[in-house]
C-alpha cells in the first residue's frame, strides 16, 4: 500500500480498514516526512482548505440510502447496485454503511439491557432542558 | 440532499417540539451506536459518546444547515469524539511527534509547501461556497455514474478520490488496466472542473486536480 496525501485524508477520517489504519498509523509514528505531511493536512484543513476525498467521505455521498440497505439486505435490488454496495462496504469499508446494516440487521437494537434502557429513558428526560423555548 | 421528513424533523426541534427530539434520538440512535461499537469495544463508553453527539446537535440547532444531512452531521461529531477518546488512549488519527528506534523523539519542523497562499486570503464565505459548488458537483458526477449503472467508473473514482489509492492500485482491485483508471480519473475531474467553472469558481483552489496524470 503505497501512502500517498489521500491515503493520510483517509485515515485522517476514519475510512481505511482496521488493517490499513495500523499500517499508516505505524508508518506515521515511524517517518518524519510523513508525519510532517499529516500535519500539514491537518492544518490546512483547520483552514477550510478542501480535499474531495474529505468532502466525499464527510458527506457520504456515495453512499446508498438506509432504505437500499434494507432492501440489499434483503437481496431486494438490481444484482449491479447489489454489486455496487458490496463493493462499498467491503472494499470502500464506508463504517457508515456498515453501522447502518449493522443496525437494520439487529432484532433486539442497541438498546439490548434495562440499564441501556434505562439510561436512554434518562438522557431523553435530562436533555430536553436544552430545547429551544416554544414561541 | 436531507429529504422533507428530515427538514420537518429539524424544523420542529428548533420550535421546541420534544416529541420531535425523542422521535430523531430513536431514529439515529441504533446506527450511531453500531459505528462506535466498531471503534470502541466497551458498551458504556460507545453509549455515552452517542449521548454526547446528541446533545452537540442540540446545542448548535438554532445554526443548523437544513440543506446537510441529519445522519451525516450526526456521524461527523461522533467521529471526532470517537477520535478525541482514542486520542486520550494514546493512539490513532493523532499527530504524535514520532520517535526514532531509541524512542527519542525526531524533530518536527513544520514546512508545508503545498499549502498555497490562496489558503491565507480566502474568507470564510468563499471557502463555503467552493465546498457546497464541489459537494453539488460531486453529487452529481456519482448520480450520472448511479442513472447509467455505470459503477466501473463510479468503483474507480471511489477508489482514488475515498480511499486515496493510486490508479495503479485500483486498476488492480478491479481487475482492469492502469490506462482505463486513469481515463477514469481523468472524466471525473473535467466533469467537476467544468461544473466549477460555471459557476464561476476556479479549480485552482483544489490541488487534487492537477493529479490528473499520476501513475
Amino acid at each position: 500500500m503505497t501512502i500517498t496525501k489521500a491515503t493520510l485524508d483517509a485515515f485522517i477520517d476514519d475510512h481505511l480498514n482496521e488493517q490499513d489504519s495500523i499500517r499508516v498509523e505505524k508508518a506515521v509514528r515511524e517517518s518524519q516526512e510523513l508525519h510532517t505531511l499529516l500535519e500539514s493536512i491537518i492544518a490546512s484543513r483547520e483552514m477550510g482548505d478542501h480535499s474531495i476525498g474529505a468532502i466525499w467521505r464527510r458527506e457520504h455521498l456515495s453512499c446508498p440510502t438506509r432504505e437500499e440497505l434494507s432492501s440489499y439486505k434483503e437481496e431486494a435490488l438490481d444484482p449491479q447496485r447489489i454489486d455496487y454496495i458490496k463493493f462499498h462496504l467491503e472494499t470502500i469499508g464506508c463504517n457508515a454503511c456498515k453501522a447502518n446494516l449493522s443496525d437494520l440487521s439487529s432484532t433486539k437494537g442497541s438498546l439490548n439491557n434495562a440499564d441501556a434502557n434505562e439510561k436512554h429513558r434518562q438522557f431523553l428526560e435530562n436533555s430536553k432542558i436544552l430545547l429551544p423555548k416554544k414561541q | 440532499m436531507p429529504s422533507s421528513e428530515e427538514q420537518l424533523l429539524v424544523k420542529k426541534i428548533q420550535e421546541g417540539d420534544q416529541l420531535a427530539w425523542s422521535d430523531l434520538v430513536l431514529r439515529y440512535e441504533g446506527r450511531l451506536t453500531n459505528y462506535a461499537q466498531g471503534k470502541i469495544k466497551d458498551h458504556a463508553s460507545c453509549q455515552d459518546l452517542v449521548q454526547e453527539s446528541f446533545l452537540g446537535f442540540l446545542a448548535n440547532i438554532n445554526n443548523f444547515d437544513s440543506s446537510r444531512s441529519i445522519q451525516s452531521y450526526l456521524f461527523g461529531i461522533l467521529s471526532n469524539k470517537i477520535t478525541d477518546l482514542l486520542r486520550s488512549y494514546g493512539r490513532l488519527r493523532t499527530v504524535e511527534t514520532p520517535v526514532d528506534s531509541s524512542g527519542n523523539q525526531k524533530s518536527s519542523p513544520y514546512i508545508d509547501p503545498a499549502m498555497g497562499a490562496s489558503t491565507w486570503y480566502r474568507g470564510d464565505e468563499k471557502k463555503k461556497l467552493e465546498n457546497d459548488a464541489l459537494i453539488k458537483g460531486l453529487g452529481l458526477l456519482i448520480n450520472q455514474f448511479v442513472q447509467r449503472k455505470d459503477y466501473l467508473k463510479l468503483k474507480s473514482i471511489e477508489l482514488l478520490f475515498v480511499k486515496g489509492l493510486s490508479n495503479l492500485e485500483a486498476a488492480n482491485i478491479l481487475g482492469i488496466d492502469n490506462k482505463t483508471v486513469a481515463s477514469h480519473r481523468h472524466y471525473a475531474n473535467n466533469f467537476i472542473i467544468e461544473h466549477l467553472k460555471k459557476l464561476n469558481l476556479s479549480p485552482d483552489v483544489f490541488p487534487q486536480f492537477s493529479q490528473q496524470d499520476q501513475d
